[in-house]
């Protein structure tokens, strides 16, 4: 018997839309309520000062997502699968702990998320959260949060009237587009942990994961590679677009008026122009829906990878008896999430921010990994990285790593 | 010095103690059942590889390091054979099937045994795949520690090891390398367990995997597959060719199943390949509507003239191929085909040779019409403890059999659709015993936390706001007596939400009994007067028991109070009544997801039916308080 090797896939516009779901889907649920709060944080305390960024940021999310696809493609594996077959047990378990940690961080910033939106519709963070988490689980377990997966995506669309919103507000786009291209640095440890926390969310490590398992669960073969590039650039430059406007807007509304964004409700101010007294209700769905789904999403990846990575049975098809260690983890996780969110004089704002920073710090972890995979030839044969991607990956570990190094550092100086 | 993963960067020292490298990898016979290590694999200075034979050259090894037996000078270098298999290369930490257990498993650690007394000999005993080698792997302190914890708690670490004659490889790399012929591979399992291993690989292996099954392994193994969308995804991976000989080889009804499956055009490719016989069974198959008899009987039964003979039949069932259906009866039909007996086996090699199988023959047939519901052809079946029970058209021709086998799986789905009308989830009965409390309250208890967002909903709408109060009045005092008048209609709710969850158990219960669902006319009207009757007359008890708590709880009391107590009481009637009347409507949503074959999971319509009752309470309730 013989398996059928896909027929050459040709470049027309229908194969291009038709591979251009998941890299869209992952983008827009990339901004989540982690994305939201360190982008406005971003634009109102700095005004246009961190813009520079995303430029920079879709370069090298592209160059991260890219990389992980084309890995998935040519092995057919997973990102976890491959780490363990390269690497062994040892450095296995540094890149599932780092995973684990990074993303129940994300959890619990998302769980954050839920809290702070229903409580601008004036739920408290006692009754919401249990009741979501409870929810989340349930979903989770079940596998069955996939049917209300589109209906989430919807809502949390909302996002993109900040694009709307940025050009109501009218900024001057002269000072912005100058603003984006002049890279500017602040000598302060807020400015150098909210870079640090801007690269963690755009470029979070769940993503590197959930983007190759996408390409392995439809098995794309070597002969997808092009259109899998189309797909992720284009998903992560909307992505970046949408977290640029966000910044525009907060830095022409918030940063003026002098509004350091503390919580949801200031956050929810700069959608004013555009929604009126509705820029609450609508803020705060579009941040519940996308928090939610990103729970849902969450602690699914974290467990299966793990299980991938130490070869444990996973799936939510599978049972108690069958898989203990997948659905352990994936309770665990909410568990400790939604307990960390209730506990009593948390910040939840500064929840979702440090969530940020903790990808941030952790992202190098797993990204000299995926550099080390993708250069490796026999792995990859001859689809192993270049020069440019290997220089640019190592580029974004070194400038996370420095800047990881001068956030500590000046919070040590005591700045 | 018994796991790889203590002897891995071992260093290699020649018989003058000099360092030559460190230990790579092991090379093993694989023509063995417990193989020798038969090569050593190091690294000497600047990453060079280097590989030596193990019998030639290795003395003894122990913690310390690999002490060869002679000077580096001396030694010759040899290279991988053909049938050598490299440990950590091609086994450690890579996926294998443990064809023993039917899992597909992550390799840990790999166990030796040492053995020899003047010559060192290393055993492979197996791959280690359990928790202890994963700890070992990370640190033998590790391990010896989380042992002794496990041992204090009384449940000992065990080896989770699988003997190499039990292990197949998955990994391209390694598929072309000769395995012994003791070696059980994949290949050799029933189908059914492919089947399982297959759900358990990725996309890409599960192809790998199924490419090297031969047509009629991968036909009963596809077969096997219980996930629909799985099958047509091996489908589509496969050459149209090797699909539609595939199909042929399966039994026909197995092949509608499949067929089903794919979309049309395929479907249709797929049946042109295949030869003329086997297209026209399953085209045959394909005409009669789903979840039929038509649609699950095979053609492939014995039939023979009443005027036949024993050895006739015999005669006739020796010369059947090699893949027909298995044979548990013979039919006898008269000259125009129609059938007229039916003899078992048992009957047939009794008899002697030459009796005419009329006089043998059972007359009574039951036998089925092609249209009849599937259900109902098993309870045929296990009505008349038959293993094969004949479908014929009207003038009683038989067109086919179905089997024990077919009507099993149609009594194990039947069961699994009543199960999840009846609100359980399929894989319950196996769920550990404390999840299944966690399971249980989220899908029968969760009442009490809608209860309490109902109960925070009515305090919003009857109570007033701190900033509504105008400066003269007491704000606490106000916002007090308000929210205790607020607990009457909360206290009651519970009494709503439980009927709710009643009425849909009502529900189920009326539709899994309900069996005439063909019926022209539904009992629509029927049910509608039934349970809005039951509504009716709970409403009336509720509400009587109501007065008789309000007259004894505030017996001189506020008349304010009983009245307001009783319009809540009154308000809990009404939606009580109201929720049974509506019962009609959550028994059509079931029987119309029967129709369109869509499963309705019963936990999904309660849960719907207790939030639309708690939404009608809220608003009913908080009325009297306004």
């Amino acid at each position: 018997m013989h398996v059928e090797t896909q027929d050459k896939q040709k470049l027309t516009v229908a194969a291009v839309l038709g591979a251009m779901g998941p890299g869209l889907l992952a983008a827009l649920s990339g901004n989540d309520a982690g994305g939201i709060a360190t982008y406005s944080s971003a634009g109102a305390s700095y005004g246009y000062g961190t813009l520079w960024m995303l430029p920079v940021m879709a370069l090298l999310l592209i160059v991260v997502q890219e990389t992980a696809a084309r890995c998935g493609c040519v092995t057919g594996k997973g990102f976890a699968s491959l780490i363990r077959e390269k690497f062994g047990v040892r450095k296995s378990a540094l890149a599932m702990g780092a995973l684990l940690i990074a993303n129940t961080a994300v959890t619990i910033s998302e769980f954050a998320g839920i809290a702070s939106g229903l409580a601008l519709f004036g739920v408290p963070k006692t009754v919401s959260v249990p009741l979501v988490a409870l929810l989340v689980w349930m979903l989770t377990m079940s596998g069955s949060f996939r049917r209300i997966e589109k209906i989430l995506l919807l809502v949390s669309c909302v996002f993109v009237t900040y694009i709307v919103a940025a050009f109501l507000v009218g900024p001057n786009w002269g000072e912005v587009a100058l603003a984006t291209v002049t890279p500017r640095l602040v000598n302060e440890p807020q400015y150098v942990s909210l870079l640090v926390a801007t690269i963690g969310t755009t470029i979070a490590p769940w993503m590197i994961f959930l983007a190759q398992n996408n390409v392995v669960d439809k098995n794309v073969s070597e002969d997808g590679i092009v259109l899998q590039r189309i797909d992720t650039a284009t998903g992560s430059i909307i992505a970046c677009a949408i977290a640029w406007f966000i910044i525009v807007t907060t830095g022409a509304v918030l940063h003026p008026a002098g509004i350091e964004v503390a919580d949801a409700a200031d956050a929810a101010l700069a959608l004013e122009p555009i929604a009126g007294e509705f820029s609450t209700i609508l803020f705060a769905s579009g941040l519940v829906a996308a928090s939610f789904l990103a729970a849902c999403v969450l602690p699914g990846v974290t467990s299966s990878a793990i299980c991938e990575a130490f070869g444990w049975e996973r799936g939510a098809d599978r049972s108690w008896d069958e898989a203990p260690v997948y659905r352990g983890i994936i309770t665990a996780v909410i568990v400790a999430s939604a307990l960390l969110v209730i506990m009593p004089g948390v910040d939840l704002f500064q929840i979702m921010m440090s969530a940020q920073v903790i990808n941030g710090v952790l992202l190098p972890v797993l990204l000299v990994f995926l550099v080390f995979i993708a250069q490796d030839k026999h792995i990859m044969g001859k689809y192993r990285n270049g020069r440019a991607w290997n220089v640019l990956t190592w580029g974004t570990i070194a400038l996370i790593t420095v800047l990881t190094v001068v956030m500590f550092g000046l919070q040590a100086l005591g700045y | 010095m018994n796991y790889l993963s203590e002897m891995l960067r071992l260093p290699v020292l020649d018989v003058n103690g000099e360092k030559l490298g460190i230990v790579n990898d092991f090379g093993i016979a694989t023509g063995e059942v417990f193989p020798h290590v038969t090569s050593l694999a190091f690294q000497g200075p600047g990453k060079t590889p280097f590989m030596i034979s193990w019998r030639k050259y290795v003395d003894h090894v122990d913690d310390s390091g690999v002490y060869l037996n002679c000077p580096d000078t001396d030694i010759r270098f040899s290279y991988l054979q053909p049938d050598e298999v490299l440990l950590a290369r091609d086994i450690l930490n890579k996926q294998i099937v443990d064809t023993q257990g039917m899992k597909v498993v992550r390799v840990n650690d790999i166990k030796f045994s040492v053995s020899g007394e003047n010559r060192l000999q290393l055993r492979l005993l197996g791959a280690e795949v359990g928790a202890r080698g994963l700890l070992r792997a990370i640190h033998p302190a590790l391990e010896h520690g989380v042992e002794r914890v496990a041992k204090a708690i009384g449940k000992p670490l065990g080896e989770d090891i699988i003997a190499w004659s039990y292990m197949d490889l998955l990994e391209r790399s390694t598929q072309d390398i000769k395995l012994s012929v003791s070696h059980k591979t994949l290949d050799e399992l029933h189908p059914a367990d492919i089947a399982d291993i297959i759900e358990q690989l990725d996309p890409r292996l599960r192809s790998q995997v199924f490419a090297q099954l031969d047509t009629a392994q991968a036909a009963e193994a596809i077969a096997e597959l219980d996930d629909d969308e799985l099958v047509a995804e091996m489908i589509e991976g496969m050459t149209d060719r090797d699909a539609s000989s595939m199909l042929a080889l399966m039994d026909p009804d197995d092949a509608v199943e499949l067929i089903e499956e794919l979309g049309n055009e395929k479907a249709e490719k797929l049946l042109r390949l295949m030869g003329v016989k086997e297209e026209k069974a399953i085209r045959n198959l394909l005409g009669y509507e789903e979840d039929t008899a038509g649609r699950i009987m095979t053609s492939e039964f014995v039939a023979l003239p009443s005027t036949a003979t024993v050895q006739d039949a015999i005669d006739a069932i020796r010369k059947l191929d090699e893949d027909f259906e298995s044979v548990y009866y013979v039919y006898t039909t008269d000259p125009a085909g129609v059938l007229t007996g039916v003899l078992s086996l048992r009957t047939l090699i009794v008899a002697e040779r030459e009796d005419r199988l009329s006089d043998l023959a059972y007359r009574d047939v039951v036998w089925v019409e092609p249209d009849l519901d599937q259900e109902q052809v098993t309870e045929e079946m296990t009505k008349y403890d038959l293993v094969a029970i004949p479908v014929c058209d009207e003038s009683r021709h038989i067109l086919g059999i179905v089997t024990f086998d077919d009507a099993m799986d149609v009594i194990a789905e039947e069961h699994q659709e009543d199960l999840q009308i009846a609100g359980l989830s399929t894989g319950e009965s196996t769920t550990g015993e404390s999840a299944h409390s966690f399971v249980w309250f989220a899908q029968r208890q969760y009442w009490i936390a809608v209860w309490a967002i109902a109960a925070c909903a009515i305090a919003a709408i009857a109570v007033t706001s701190p900033d509504a109060i105008g400066a003269g009045m007491d704000a606490s005092r106000v916002i007090t007596s308000e929210g205790l008048y607020a607990l009457m209609p909360i206290s009651i709710m519970p009494v709503v939400l439980l009927a709710a969850m009643r009425m849909t158990a009502f529900v189920k219960n009326t539709f899994l009994e309900y069996d005439e669902r063909d019926d022209e006319s539904k009992p629509y009207l029927g049910f509608f007067l039934k349970s809005t009757f039951i509504g009716v007359v709970l409403a009336a008890v509720v509400y009587l028991c109501g007065e008789l708590m309000a007259t004894t709880i505030f017996a001189g009391g506020d008349p304010l109070a009983i009245s307001t107590y009783l319009a809540c009481f009154r308000a809990a009637a009404i939606v009580i009544a109201a929720t049974y009347a509506s019962a009609v409507a959550y028994f059509a949503v079931l029987v119309r997801g029967e129709e369109r074959d869509r499963g309705t999971s019963g936990t999904s319509l309660t849960f719907a039916a207790v939030l639309l009752s708690a939404l009608a309470y809220t608003v009913l309730g908080a009325v009297p308080l306004l």
